[in-house]
């Protein structure tokens, strides 16, 4: 069968040639999908702090829940659920003593890590390499890594010593600002790891010991590393320190560097989810891509199947031989497919590297497994799209060979409607039962829409039926091309609805990605807009301000109101599952509000309470005066009081919590923004009274930096996605019109011109493209009106007029250009017809 | 045998090489009369098919002139060619060539809508009626048989009234009895409406229905023999594949 397959593949190189294209495309972008995800997963922390250190002690970097359920027959099922805290619990002051005491320790450091805003006296913002968070550190802690001295000498309390990295871009003096305060410090020595300037991904500025309490505004260390004298055994002394250290996490070997404060370390959480959003977008696509070109290439090949069988082959040798072939022609795809997915990974890793989506240090790394896995996938998809296609095409009657055209027996009407049920049904659950308001939307909004494209596709001839009536009755009219076209692609559903269904998948999946995400994001600033609207205008602080000095800002003459927000994160659990959301702290002043949230319930303020979003209370089925836990960003646990409800969480975050606490427990806690409500001169007084201070009008603050980040990275997902549809839908015009050689050539000895058989083309891929595009809209349609609703309860269909043109724009003057240029490769302008058949 | 003195197409002196040298046609020079039933045998390779497109105008001979009604179609480029050949020209080939995706009404009306002229309903109507397909005409060519197939090419052939019509193995993929009911349509065609035909056969009997045959080989006419009966035209092929 291999020897049949191999010799069939020879003598029709064109025809496999759809399917190679979609082959090599779709393994290349799994692989890539695939390369990408595994990277940012296995990506660990670029550079070890403690690679001196045997052994690191730190605090639980993570809240974790147990829940023991006892199902029937008594069986216990124990869950142990995890969420990533962005800070770190401090140790016990203490327990560095007691560490010492251990045998082969030859010092125990306390370590603390606090992040740190820098700048210089004038003002200017003062970041590690590639923009890298600055962390400070006391001076102790360089024999972790170790940091040696360059030049200078130790810090005595108010001056510090830097790496030699932000030593480059620092005069001698610099102004550091955490949650405590601003201080001006001198500096007094430049420090490096051994061989570079500074470690990767975070600057470090070294303070006093005697400061660095102080400073970081913490009762104890953040870490206690364990220096031990050479050849000690390492595991021993992690056993002995594992009884002493209580749930503090300790870490040895590669795992050191998991102790370094979480705000210290690059952040793969957004990439991951990025990724995962690639991966899963490109792999509905090229499967769905893949499965669609077999299905046509399989079917354009009829008349020789059933020429095979007059040969003598029975059904299960044709079923084979589709089966060997498939696997062939895919296995050549990979050839070339893994190694493509590996530039594909390369050149969108740079890209968002460019964009900071991911960090600046992220490598992709080439595993071979996900290249094999992609392989694999890309060959069982084809393989298993050739074995259904040719379910019914192997048991074409032989005779048919002998006639004129072959056609698969029909039928086979029942199965595509379960398929089209099922995934309709799929998508309608959930559009009602996900809250597509959540964070999960957008995911799950592009989930809807995969299955209601694999309905489509499903039903691809009975909708095409439907459309190409009326469809063609409009399209068809005037001239003999127009005429034919509509009887033509009446005719051929099967035939239009395969070649449509590329063009909805482009549509429906782009649609619906780009005007989601446009609703989200005007979404985002109105209620920004909104929020901030009380407000006469916003004060930052680039260098940092922390919460005292933002209660000089909000006391200053002049003000009568004041809203002050410090963006962190927290923790609060649902069934057993911690889970993470954006919040801030909030305080207010004065008696006019500098801040709107739209209190839907109740009233913000008063102590130990919070506020949560509406989307949050539905969530968490919380009513006003219930208390809830929260862990803060140190894992610190409270217990608040649900004060109030309110609506305008977009671009701010799902919790308000009192600004003491997060200030008290977030290491960074540092003010985002003060909204100020004044009248007269207070921009000028601000100016004088706290030097650097930005004052800008209420509007126009523009969304976070992060956001920004995400939006780049969305950007470039759309481009491959856009790119890797818009191939598939040229593939399968080129698939369908150089099968039909034959067809043209009858009609030109019918009296065709050249030019007939092109204006029938375009009025063909006319048709056909209305067809997509129609079902693409209802599909978009469905989608995007559902999300709409969750969101702000208003029904929007198109979103944003602009986007909705342009991509009908776009996607029509695609199809219509992949339904005429093979033509004309097929039927020159100024050939006789072609007589062989 | 009506009209036979005017000439619907001319060849003279039209020489055609494929690759590699191979001269299909070697200067052929022929006059095909209006209202004439012309065979055209000869031995595998020898032209016969070859003439058929530069006489019908589908292919474009090296050198030598083809008039087809008067105009001379050597030297026209597409789209004319195609105008000039549908105006005038039908044809039937052994494979039918009819267009699956439509109806057995469609694809008889097709070459006068391609035309761009309004479809003579009546006349197709009649023309079905002839070839006994009146009653299919909703049908699709897929479910017809072979013989009801190129019956439907000679509908659609005669519907549009043209010239000349143009038969290449018109009976080859049908069995003895329907070919020879195709045949006695041709016959009829001839003789009842004054159609010009030219057929490429390499079957006597086939050839025996004709008023002519042309014998062609090494693309040269080799012999033309009027009145053929079978036998005479079985001789005669013998004796061209004896050369």
């Amino acid at each position: 069968m291999m020897r049949l397959a191999l010799s069939t593949l020879r003598g029709h190189r064109g025809s496999h040639l759809g399917t190679f294209v979609a082959a090599l495309l779709a393994i290349a972008l799994l692989a890539g999908g695939g390369l990408l995800l595994a990277s940012v997963l296995t990506a660990r922390p670029p550079a070890d702090r403690f690679a001196a250190a045997a052994v690191v002690v730190a605090g639980p970097h993570e809240v974790k829940l147990t829940t023991t359920t006892t199902k029937k027959k008594d069986k216990v099922k124990t869950k142990v659920k995890t969420e990533t805290l962005t800070g770190s619990r401090t140790l016990p002051a203490d327990l560095a003593g007691r560490l010492a005491a251990l045998p082969s320790v030859t010092a125990a450091v306390a370590d603390v890590a606090v992040p740190v805003r820098a700048g210089t006296p004038d003002g200017r913002v003062l970041r590690g390499a590639d923009g890298a968070p600055v962390i400070g550190h006391g001076w102790a802690s360089a024999a972790l890594t170790p940091y040696t001295l360059r030049s200078g000498r130790p810090p005595n309390p108010g001056e510090v010593v830097l790496d030699a990295d932000l030593a480059r871009r620092a005069g001698d003096t610099l102004v550091i600002t955490t949650r405590t305060g601003t201080r001006q410090v001198r500096v007094v020595g430049v420090a490096a790891p051994d061989g570079r300037d500074g470690l990767p991904a975070q600057g470090a500025i070294f303070l006093a010991d005697a400061d660095i309490g102080a400073v970081a505004g913490t009762a104890g260390p953040t870490a206690v590393a364990l220096l031990a004298a050479p050849g000690a055994d390492t595991a021993a002394l992690a056993a002995a320190v594992r009884d002493l250290a209580g749930d503090a996490g300790v870490h040895t070997g590669a795992d050191r560097v998991r102790a370094d404060l979480p705000g210290a370390l690059p952040d793969y959480i957004g990439p991951i989810s990025i990724f995962g959003f690639v991966l899963g977008l490109t792999g509905f696509a090229a499967v769905f891509v893949l499965t669609g070109t077999v299905t046509l290439s399989v079917r354009q090949r009829l008349r020789e199947l059933a020429l095979l069988r007059t040969a003598g082959a029975t059904p299960g040798q044709l079923r084979r031989l589709l089966g060997a072939e498939s696997v062939l022609v895919a296995g050549v795809a990979a050839l070339g497919g893994a190694p493509l997915g590996i530039v594909v990974a390369e050149v969108v890793a740079a890209r968002f590297r460019q964009l900071a989506v991911v960090p600046a240090q992220f490598e992709v790394r080439t595993y071979a497994f996900v290249l094999v896995a992609a392989a694999v996938a890309g060959m069982l998809v084809t393989f298993a799209a050739a074995r259904l296609a040719g379910r019914r095409a192997v048991r074409i009657a032989p005779t048919q060979a002998l006639t004129e055209t072959a056609n698969v027996p029909a039928g086979g009407l029942a199965p595509r409607l379960l398929v089209a049920a099922v995934t309709t049904a799929g998508a309608v659950a959930l559009l009602t039962f996900v809250p597509l308001d959540g964070p999960l939307g957008i995911g799950m909004s592009f989930v809807a829409t995969a299955l209601l494209l694999c309905a489509v596709a499903a039903l691809g001839p009975l909708l095409v039926r439907l459309l190409t009536g009326p469809i063609s009755r409009v399209l068809g009219t005037g001239g003999a091309a127009g005429w034919l076209a509509a009887l033509v692609t009446r005719a051929e559903r099967r035939r239009v609805a395969a070649v449509a269904v590329p063009l909805v998948l482009m549509f429906a999946v782009n649609a619906v990605m780009l005007l989601n995400n446009a609703l989200v994001a005007d979404l985002a600033e109105s209620e920004q807009a909104a929020r901030t609207a009380p407000a006469t205008a916003q004060v930052s602080m680039p260098a940092g301000l922390d919460l005292g000095t933002a209660r000089r800002v909000a006391g200053t003459d002049g003000v009568t109101g004041a809203a002050i927000t410090l963006p962190t994160r927290v923790v609060v659990a649902q069934g057993g599952k911690p889970q993470d959301y954006a919040a801030q702290g909030l305080l207010t002043t004065g008696t006019a509000p500098a801040l709107d949230l739209s209190v839907r319930e109740g009233a913000l303020g008063g102590p130990e309470t919070f506020a949560a979003s509406a989307y949050l209370t539905r969530q968490h089925g919380w009513h006003v005066g219930d208390e809830v836990p929260v862990w803060l960003a140190d894992g610190h646990q409270v217990r608040l009081r649900l004060s109030a409800v309110y609506e305008r969480a977009r671009g701010f975050g799902d919790l308000v919590l009192p600004a003491g606490l997060v200030a008290a427990h977030d290491p960074a806690g540092l003010v985002g923004a003060v909204g100020l409500r004044y009248t007269g001169d207070v921009p000028a007084r601000l100016a004088a009274t706290v030097p650097g201070v930005r004052v800008t009008p209420a509007l126009g603050a523009g969304p976070a930096g992060d956001a920004a980040n995400q939006q780049g990275g969305w950007e470039l997902l759309m481009v491959i996605s856009l790119g890797f549809t818009a191939i598939a839908v040229v593939n399968t015009f080129a698939i369908a019109t150089v099968s039909r050689r034959r067809e043209y050539a009858g009609l030109r000895l019918a009296g065709a011109t050249p030019g007939q058989l092109h204006r029938l083309a375009l009025r063909e891929a006319l048709i056909t493209v209305a067809v997509g595009l129609t079902l693409g809209a209802i599909v978009t349609g469905v989608v995007v009106a559902t999300f709409s609703t969750a969101q702000d309860g208003i029904t929007r269909i198109v979103v944003d007029p602009l986007t909705y043109l342009a991509m009908i724009g776009g996607v029509g003057g695609l199809g219509l250009l992949a339904g005429l240029l093979p033509i004309r490769l097929v039927v020159p302008r100024r050939s006789l017809p072609a007589l062989e058949a | 045998m009506r009209d036979s003195g005017t000439t619907v197409v001319e060849l003279t002196g039209v020489t055609k090489s494929y690759t590699a040298g191979i001269r299909a046609l070697d200067g052929v020079s022929v006059t095909f009369g209006s209202g004439s039933f012309t065979a055209v045998m000869g031995p595998s390779g020898s032209g016969k098919s070859t003439l058929l497109h530069c006489a019908a105008g589908l292919d474009r001979p090296d050198s030598g002139r083809v008039l087809l009604a008067g105009q001379d179609i050597g030297g026209l480029r597409e789209p004319r060619l195609t105008r000039a050949r549908r105006r005038r020209a039908g044809f039937v080939f052994q494979s039918y060539n009819l267009m699956d995706s439509l109806s057995v009404w469609d694809n008889v009306l097709l070459p006068q809508r391609l035309a761009g002229v309004r479809p003579d309903r009546a006349w197709a109507r009649d023309v079905l009626r002839r070839v006994q397909l009146d009653g299919r005409e909703h049908a699709r060519p897929a479910q017809l048989s072979g013989g009801q197939r190129q019956r439907v090419a000679l509908a659609r052939a005669l519907a549009a009234r043209p010239e000349i019509i143009f038969a290449d193995e018109p009976t080859g993929a049908l069995d003895l009895a329907t070919g020879r009911a195709v045949l006695a349509l041709f016959r009829e065609a001839v003789d009842d409406l004054g159609t010009t035909i030219v057929m490429v056969t390499h079957d006597p009997v086939t050839a025996g229905q004709a008023d002519r045959v042309v014998f062609l080989a090494d693309g040269r006419i080799v012999a033309d023999l009027t009145e053929p009966t079978p036998e005479r035209a079985a001789a005669q092929m013998m004796a061209v594949v004896a050369r």
